[in-house]
């Protein structure tokens, strides 16, 4: 304790380390304001759009005087809110969508539209807690470590320090410690505050500060192994900033293309073809070629299944569904495809710190890749709950009252 | 009388080479001992040696009896350490420096007791708060003398301590170094200034080429070295 | 003049001696010469399979049956957005947007099917393109081998020597900056041979293009090195230098960047695609379905067809009363999408204006923006594929509308939901469905590029003046 204390004081003296830390400080306050004022503005998007999708459903409906117009014409609003966490990731949020409006046509056709912002936004990405944490503040712990020794060492110091605190673990663990504490404050204490103020549960802050603490410890043992050499400080701060490339970028992109190249996804462009081709050509082919696949998935309305009139709404929405059944086959790869090559990910994720904190923290967040296909697999369980309760009023074809359509199910976002 | 410094037949190797072979001597409580010797004469590596960050590779260094690899630590509490150009930091000022390396030490020392020692050394008053990158080189060795006196420890190892000095400090110093032996403490000092050796040491040891070939004593001599003979052996041997 | 090259040479014989700066220097060019191929590849695979893609589009919707023309409609017809020739270098955009559009009646579609959807996610910068290369991490090579210039020259004395000897403090800072030129001169070569080899295998005015994109990078590669060269001469300890240039390089390759967007972001709302046809549809609504003829928001409509062609009812008129409606609602309908997609364009092209003027703090921003365009892979010509593809759609549906008009009765159309007769009269001859327009995607002439580009290359050359300022007055206040 009168070590840490000792260097503390010492700490406070050093204009460069202190700047450093200050660095981190002001950085990680603003990529905390940042991510909560994004927070906020994708809840007041979903809060005013969910007004605005009653009253455009409402409106819809009123319009129309039969069960198919009016489940034609009704849009339903689903959505992804950002957790009380997503403001220190934002993750995948800029490039999927977490918003769709899907109605009772073809799903395909709706799911794969895409509502991402400003296509630079997504290039260049936003600067948020996690790529703080993951990819800068090691640069900044190696700029804080680096020449610990190696500078007492030019300084002619080394020894002289050594031999005044009789071992050498008294003097460098206390004064690398408080600069690594340091360091984990000034990125964690702007964190916090912002956890509290968006009233993220303890469990992931704590969670998240582990992660974060952890990495940067992985780091600092990196840069002790290293720093330990007997080489001028502008070397190791080469050698580490050489290190921190190939950890932070290079292993990771490398793994991203290898990853890519070995799991293969199939093109999504071929679900939207085969499934339009399949909605269009229904037109055209007996409504048995239709009804009987549709039957064959939906035998509860056989005995209800036949079509007799050129245009019936119950075979307008069959062949709907009958597409989504044909690029059934693609869409599971296409959902499988992703899922492997996030898993692939984590596994590579292993190979550098920076790349497992930035999925970690977007792990707590609910924004990697498996919340994003989550919030797919919910749009798809609404849109079939629609479907269930649509397809009574279809096939019975009850007089139109639309009454009934008070009880349309509504879309849960909570997972 | 157990003696407080002793080297046992000393051999270090660096890089395949012997920089010191077979230096044996011993000195006794409140000795004061010069280790004289030209560049690269394995002088800094004895010190280094005893305060062990070099490991003996034949033989054997002990601190008040004890090897010193048997527990470097304690060896290290006994010993207070003046480097060769010892430099601060430039980013403290005087009290700054002692204070952390005393609290490194596990030493408190009042602001009074820090005074005293910079009296002693006579670093100007109006110094001591300034930053020390602004200090002369001897104003800084001063300090470093100041930082050795308060650790207050029965050993110190002086490596050029006068280096940098003026003339009328080096006589203060060399009193202070003799006062402080004659409270009981053990000096061991290198150095190639022959002058400041026989001034102030009690014996001077002869280092040459890692091998300690000669050795002269005050008490042999009626109590002073003679600097005349010493010069002549050290130039001697350095021409050889 | 010789002293000058004197002082290069010898610089360039320390670092041709120095393993770190041999090996350092021999992992980036390794670096870019495989991402080079692999890009390269990648994207030649990838136009040549968007190509052939727009021509099976378009083979498939000619060989679709005879049909009514509404249903031409709703089956609609795809538009590939083929990468330009640099994309080579630098993909730019093209990961993030999607890479084709579904046209179809009454609905504009998004882009769909991003790569970056379906990638492994690793983080933040996990993306390897020649362009990234040079502009994150050329700047980090000439930082480490060109922080201590000056510097080792000042440590080690020798910086003295020289100033003893008569070597004017220009004279020195002129021979390193050559030196560094020299280092960034090299590694230019890549990008060159890239762009000539692309030059080579398209159209003339590709070439100049890819001329301004290897001088943007020149200027942007000077831009580091006088920063370098400015540091090394201003700071007067190594470790201070290195670790200096380090924090810049951070500030300017990684922060800044991000910073940016998050201020565009905040600064301008641009809502998502979603939100907007939301607020869309609801105005919509007023404008009344096509598909209905009886709808009440057609009646000032029928009123002056009624009189222009002297009819008494709808059934009366020579051409078919839907047709007109769906043709006349799809205009109407399209002029309201086409005012939401200008104005959600215009949004974020003022957000991709604000972070272009935050090159201003950032070279990196600035090259990115200037690279982007030269290469034809900016917002700008996304946004243009948009609107070309927005056009191509709108023709096609109104030349169907138009046969939906003129080709069909009223009363067949009228009942074709319920007499299976009038259904096949309503059917068109397949050999209509060739009033599709070809479609093959260009980006803009390179004149165009190269205007749009002349902002951020202008930042750069602001940015080589002031360094180049501080350049000399360091030079002139050298002191050992």
């Amino acid at each position: 304790m009168n070590a840490l204390l000792r260097e503390a004081r010492f700490l406070a003296k050093d204009r460069g380390a202190v700047l450093w830390i200050v660095l981190a400080l002001l950085l990680s306050a603003a990529a905390t304001g940042f991510g909560i004022a994004e927070v906020r503005e994708q809840r007041q998007t979903i809060a005013a759009l969910l007004a605005e999708d009653a009253k455009d459903r409402a409106n819809a409906i009123s319009k129309h005087d039969a069960w198919g117009d009016a489940a034609y014409d009704a849009f339903h609003l689903t959505y992804a809110p950002p957790s009380d966490f997503a403001f220190a990731a934002l993750g995948q949020r800029d490039t999927a969508p977490w918003l769709h409006r899907v109605r009772m046509l073809s799903l395909e056709s709706q799911i794969h539209e895409a509502d991402t912002a400003n296509a630079d936004f997504g290039l260049i990405g936003r600067f948020d807690f996690a790529f703080l944490a993951a990819a800068v503040a090691p640069l900044l712990l190696i700029l804080l470590l680096h020449d610990l020794r190696a500078g007492e060492r030019v300084a002619g110091r080394h020894d002289w320090l050594v031999a005044s605190a009789g071992t050498p673990r008294r003097l460098w663990l206390p004064r690398a410690g408080v600069r690594f504490g340091g360091l984990a404050l000034a990125l964690l204490v702007p964190f916090w505050i912002g956890a509290a103020i968006e009233g993220a549960g303890f469990g992931a802050a704590l969670a998240a500060s582990a992660l974060v603490v952890g990495s940067l410890a992985a780091w600092w043992a990196i840069i002790a192994v290293v720093g330990r050499r007997n080489a001028s400080p502008p070397a190791l701060l080469a050698a580490l900033v050489g290190i921190w490339l190939m950890l932070a970028l290079l292993i990771p992109a490398a793994a991203r293309a290898g990853i890519e190249a070995a799991v293969p996804v199939p093109d999504g462009a071929e679900i939207l073809m085969l499934q339009r081709d399949a909605v269009n050509d229904a037109w055209d082919k007996p409504k048995a070629a239709t009804m009987t696949p549709f039957l064959a998935r939906h035998p509860e309305w056989r005995a209800l299944g036949t079509v007799e009139k050129p245009f019936e709404w119950k075979w307008y929405y069959a062949f709907q569904q009958v597409g989504d059944q044909q690029a059934e086959p693609i869409v599971t790869a296409y959902r499988q495809g992703r899922l492997a090559r996030d898993r692939a990910a984590g596994w590579a994720a292993l190979l550098s710190p920076a790349a497992l904190t930035e999925r970690g923290l977007e792990r707590l967040a609910g924004t990697d890749t498996r919340a994003m296909i989550a919030y797919e697999d919910r749009v798809r369980a609404f849109h079939a709950r629609l479907r269930a309760f649509h397809y009574p009023l279809f096939f019975r074809d009850p007089p139109y009252d639309p009454v009934v359509l008070d009880g349309l199910p509504r879309y849960d976002p909570a997972p | 009388m157990t003696p407080t410094l002793e080297a046992r037949s000393l051999v270090v190797m660096r890089d395949g080479a012997a920089v010191l072979n077979d230096v044996s001597f011993a000195i006794a409580p409140g000795e004061v001992f010069a280790l004289l010797g030209g560049n690269g004469a394995g002088k800094s590596t004895t010190l280094l040696t005893f305060l062990g960050f070099l490991q003996p590779t034949a033989g054997d260094v002990l601190v008040a009896g004890r090897s010193v690899g048997d527990d470097v630590e304690a060896a290290r509490a006994k010993i207070a350490y003046l480097p060769e150009a010892a430099s601060l930091y430039g980013h403290l000022n005087a009290y700054e420096n002692l204070g952390y390396f005393l609290d490194l030490a596990g030493r408190k020392v009042s602001r009074a007791a820090l005074d005293a020692a910079l009296d002693q050394v006579a670093l100007p008053t109006e110094a001591r708060q300034r930053r020390m990158q602004s200090y002369s080189k001897g104003m800084r060795q001063k300090t470093a003398i100041a930082l050795a006196l308060l650790r207050d420890t029965p050993i110190l190892l002086l490596d050029e301590p006068t280096s940098g000095l003026d003339p009328v400090a080096i006589d203060e110093f060399h009193a202070m170094v003799q006062a402080l032996a004659a409270a009981g403490r053990t000096v061991l000092m290198v150095t190639h200034d022959v002058y400041g050796a026989c001034q102030v040491a009690d014996r001077v040891g002869l280092l040459r080429g890692g091998r300690l070939v000669g050795s002269f004593a005050a008490s042999d001599a009626g109590g002073r070295i003679d600097t005349e003979t010493v010069h002549a052996a050290f130039a001697a041997r350095e021409a050889a | 003049m010789s002293a000058m090259w004197r002082i290069a040479r010898e610089e360039w014989r320390l670092w041709a001696r120095s393993r770190v700066v041999l090996l350092a220097g021999l992992i980036i060019a390794v670096l870019i010469v495989v991402t080079s191929v692999l890009t390269a590849l990648r994207v030649t695979a990838e136009a040549e399979r968007r190509a052939d893609r727009q021509a099976s589009a378009e083979a498939t919707f000619f060989a679709q049956p005879d049909r009514h023309p509404h249903r031409m409609v709703h089956y609609g017809h795809y538009a590939f957005r083929t990468p330009p020739p640099l994309a080579a270098f630098d993909p730019g955009v093209d990961a993030v947007t999607g890479q084709s559009i579904f046209l179809e009646g009454h609905r504009q579609n998004t882009a769909m099917f991003a790569d970056t959807r379906a990638g492994a996610d690793l983080g933040g910068c996990a993306a390897l393109t020649p362009a990234n290369i040079y502009q994150l991490l050329l700047p980090l090579l000439l930082i480490v081998i060109g922080h201590g210039v000056v510097l080792r020259e000042r440590e080690s004395g020798t910086l003295a020597v020289l100033l003893a000897q008569g070597q004017s403090g220009r004279a020195i800072a002129g021979g390193k900056a050559l030196a560094l030129a020299g280092i960034a001169g090299v590694f230019l070569l890549p990008l060159a041979g890239l762009a000539l080899f692309t030059a080579a295998r398209a159209e003339a005015s590709q070439a100049s293009a890819a001329a301004a994109l290897v001088a943007g990078y020149g200027l942007y590669l000077a831009v580091w090195c006088a920063l370098v060269l400015a540091v090394s001469l201003w700071v007067r300890q190594r470790s201070v230098a290195l670790g200096l240039l380090v924090l810049i390089w951070l500030l300017v390759a990684l922060i800044v960047p991000r910073v940016a967007i998050n201020t565009a972001s905040a600064m301008i709302d641009a809502p998502g695609k979603i939100e907007s046809d939301l607020v869309m549809l609801s105005q919509q609504r007023k404008l009344g379905d096509g598909h209905n003829a009886a709808d009440p928001a057609f009646d000032a409509l029928q009123k002056q067809v009624l009189e222009q062609y002297e009819a008494q009812s709808v059934e009366e008129l020579p051409i078919n009363w839907r047709g007109v409606v769906a043709g006349y609602s799809e205009q109407k309908l399209t002029a309201m999408m086409n005012a939401f997609a200008e104005d959600r364009m215009r949004r974020e092209a003022s957000q991709s204006r604000i972070v272009t003027w935050f090159g201003l703090a950032s070279p990196t921003l600035a090259i990115g923006a200037a690279s982007r365009t030269l290469a034809g892979t900016d917002l700008a010509t996304h946004h243009r594929f948009l609107r070309e593809s927005e056009g191509l759609r709108f023709d096609f549906v109104q030349g169907l509308n138009d046969l939906h008009a003129k080709a069909l009765t009223y009363a067949d159309d009228a009942a074709r939901s319920t007499d299976s007769a009038a259904e096949q009269r309503t059917r068109v001859n397949a050999a209509s469905w060739r009033l599709l327009d070809a479609f093959r995607f260009a980006p803009d002439p390179a004149e165009v590029r190269a205007a749009r580009a002349l902002l951020p290359l202008m930042v750069l050359l602001g940015w080589l003046v002031v360094l180049g300022g501080a350049i000399g007055a360091g030079a002139r206040r050298l002191r050992p």
